[in-house]
Order: structure tokens, then sequence, then C-alpha cells
């Protein structure tokens, strides 16, 4: 329970954060978001009706921040994300009982994987919005950089989030099954 | 997957679907709620990512200054650190001056601002500035600096307002060329992928007589957001396509060093 009040604030923060990050020029100068890769631990560590409520939480909190008004249209409404990230929890969710609270290896991939497939779909609408298609380098390095950045975070982020209190809830309460 | 979990899967869906049903105001008026809400930790956000990047740029100078002067003593780097000191603030001062300087003689009546920080999406443009309705800021007003258009504000919190930049594709601003009757569009592009993004004037004539270094500014049309003359950049490059000619702009504002800019909320 508090490690996942905490990582609820942790979201929270990390919306407020990425806005200062600074663009990576090495990574075609694409931003490196950190909130994927948090609704990542969360939903291979909570229970299934947790990991939709923080589904509905994060992406709640990722549209209000992100939503891009032009005059009277909205580009992606709220409600985008929120359904992204049920559809995404669900999917880990499934993931849960390979590794029960989680591994670092799969949470440093799905992290990476999730971070390029969210910034792949929100140009996917983004194109459906304004009627044509683009793609070049550099909007393959606005997809996949943020995702090879949550690659590079994810192992830290994983071992500093185990230091808080909490057990996972898929880890049966016995000795010997800690990962 | 129990049955629990599908219904709850389901409520789950039905509640993010709910959410798209609402209205763009109704969307924008929660996103400026939410902006309320986060003020002050933008503030706290903005004012430690300033103090963290005068200090990397502080660093970064002792650090050239160090490698130039290997053999100099410890006094003397401790001099050149504080000229150097003093020198970024005589720049701030400058910098300010230059900006109340222009409030002074702009036809505008101007509120000055500062951005708060930069949108973190790829896809979109924006920065955030730390002025809101409680100073009179409204949706769609120009936002400008001395150098020229920075983009409109689109949603208006108490005390921040978001800016759509004119770096932004859905930015569009009607434009016309210095010493010529062209008029057309400025947009940004999609993807920036960089902190020097360039415009683009879409819409003029295919024979067209544009050379490089020709000014940009914006048209003013009647109805329309921004007021005539405001610079918006530099051609660089003039294109024919198959239905028009495209200018490739530099813009006149250097966007990645955006710090203070100007709120036009009237004529004087």
């Amino acid at each position: 329970m508090i490690r996942a009040l905490i990582l609820a604030v942790l979201i929270y923060l990390a919306l407020i954060a990425q806005e200062f990050l600074p663009a990576v020029p090495l990574l075609g100068g694409s931003h490196v978001l950190v909130v994927p890769l948090l609704f990542v631990y969360a939903a291979l560590w909570l229970p299934f009706p947790g990991i939709l409520g923080f589904a509905l939480y994060t992406g709640l909190l990722s549209d209000l921040t992100f939503l891009h008004a032009t005059g009277d249209q909205v580009e992606i409404g709220l409600g985008w994300s929120m359904l992204f990230y049920v559809f995404l929890g669900t999917a880990l969710r499934l993931l849960q009982p390979l590794a029960p609270g989680g591994r670092w290896e799969i949470h440093c991939l799905a992290s990476g994987l999730a971070t390029s497939l969210l910034l792949l779909v929100q140009y996917l609408m983004v194109c459906l919005r304004r009627e044509s298609f683009l793609l070049d380098g550099t909007i393959l390095w606005q997809v996949f950089g943020p995702g090879l950045a949550a690659l590079m975070l994810a192992p830290p982020a994983y071992f500093f989030l185990r230091l808080f209190p909490g057990r996972p809830w898929s880890q049966p309460d016995r000795p010997g099954l800690t990962s | 997957m129990s049955r629990l979990h599908l219904i709850l899967l389901a409520a789950a869906v039905a509640i993010a679907v709910a959410f798209l049903g609402l209205s763009s105001a109704t969307m924008t008026w929660w996103q400026s709620r939410f902006l309320d809400v986060s003020t002050p930790a933008l503030q706290a956000g903005s004012a430690i990512s300033g103090k963290i990047s005068k200090l990397n740029q502080g660093l970064k100078t002792l650090d050239e200054l160090e490698a130039e002067n290997a053999t100099l003593a410890a006094q003397n780097n401790e001099l050149k650190a504080t000229r150097q000191l003093s020198g970024n603030l005589e720049d701030e001062n400058r910098r300010l001056r230059a900006a109340l300087d222009y409030r002074d003689r702009s036809p505008f009546q101007l509120l000055p601002a500062q951005i708060l920080s930069r949108d973190a999406s790829s896809w979109w443009s924006t920065a955030k500035i730390n002025r809101g309705f409680g100073e009179k800021v409204d949706a769609q007003q120009p936002v400008l600096t001395a150098e020229g258009l920075v983009g409109r504000t689109t949603t208006v919190a108490k005390d921040l307002s978001i800016v759509l930049l004119l770096t932004d594709e859905n930015c569009r601003v009607a434009a016309r060329v210095e010493g010529t009757n062209e008029q057309g569009i400025v947009s940004g592009r999609r993807v920036a992928g960089n902190s020097s993004p360039e415009l683009v004037l879409n819409f003029l004539n295919r024979d067209a007589n544009i050379q490089p270094g020709m000014k940009v500014f914006t048209a003013g049309v009647s109805g329309a957001v921004f007021p005539a003359g405001i610079p918006l950049g530099t051609v660089k490059e003039f294109r024919t396509r198959e239905l028009d000619g495209q200018a490739i702009l530099e813009p006149a504002v250097d966007f990645s060093r955006l710090e203070d800019v100007f709120v036009v909320l009237g004529t004087k």
C-alpha cells in the first residue's frame, strides 16, 4: 500500500519533472519520458483492480498534461491515454505469473516497448487528425528515442522503487521465492 | 482472466470512453483546473531547473577556463570566475533592459511573462508561462518578444497559460513577404527534432520572386489573432511545388533560448 501511494505521487511528480528535462541530442532530439516506466512497474506489481485504477489515474494526468487545444479543437481528447494504459496494464498483467513481483529485465524491456508504443499511437492519432502521414528519420527518433532512454533508465528506477516497503500482490508469502 | 476482472476491465474502458465524450470546452476547462493545482509544482520546478542550468553554465565556463589556463595559479582562476559571474549578471541586465525598452515603444499593451517550462511531448510545441486569467490573459492572445512572434495562448489557468508556439504545425499565421505582394500561411513542421526548428511559408505563387534573406511579417488579416507587422522569420530557401511555392524560414525568435516573453493584451 505504501509503495502504491509512493508510485502514485511519483507519477504526478514525474509528469511535472518531464517538462524540465531537456531533449537529448544523442537520441535525435527526443524527450525522456519517465511516466510509462513507472506505470509498467505498477502494472507488474499490483493486483488487477489496482492496475486498472493506476491506468485511469496515469492516463487522466497524462491527458491533462498533454491536452493540445487549438482553437475549438482538441487534438487527442481526454480519455485516450486512459484507454492506452488500461490495455497496456491488462497485457502486462499476463506477465505477472512469469515473474512474481516482476523482474528487472521484464520491467526494462516492457518500459522501452511501452514508451515507444505510446508515442507511436499518439503519432498515428496526430496523423489521422491532420489528415496526412509523414515518416522520416526524425519521426522515428521521436518514437524510438524515448523508448531507448526508458530502457536505460528502467533498471535504476526498478531497484530504487524496490527500496520502498511493500510486497508484490502476486508474490507468495514464502521464503525463497523473492526475486 | 476471471469474470470479475472482465467486468472491471469493461468498467475501466467505459470510464475512459465517457471522458472521450466530453466537449473540447469541457476538456480545456479540466486542463485549466489541473494547471491551477499544478502551478506551485511547476513554478518550483522552473526555479530549480533555472538554478541547475545556471550552475551548469558556470561549471562549463570554469572548465573551459581551466583548460585554457592550466598553468595559471588558483587565485587567477578565482578572479576569472568572478569576472565571468559579473558578465552573466551584465548579460541578464542587458536582456531585461532590452525587454523593458521594447514594452515602452511597442504599440501594444504588453504583459511581461516568463517561460516556466516546455512541453515534453514529441508531437506538439508548447510552453507554459507564468501569467493567467488572474492578469487578464485570455485564450487566443498573441505572445511575442522584441525579436518577433512566439505563438498564441491556448489553455489559460489563473496564474499559468499554455502557449502554442509558432514552431507547431497547428499554429498557422497569415504572413506577407517584405517588399512583395506575396502572402501565405506560416506554420511549424510536424516534428522539429532539434532546438532550432525551421518554419514553412506555404501557398505562395509558384513564380514569386522570393530570395533568401527576405523578411516575413504577420499579415494581420481582418479578424485574425495576430496584428500586422510582427516579424516571423527570414527566408532561407524558396522552392516550387506542384500547385504553389513554399519558403523555408529561419524563425525571428530563437526558440532554444526563450525566457522572457510578452502577452499582447490589446493596443495602447
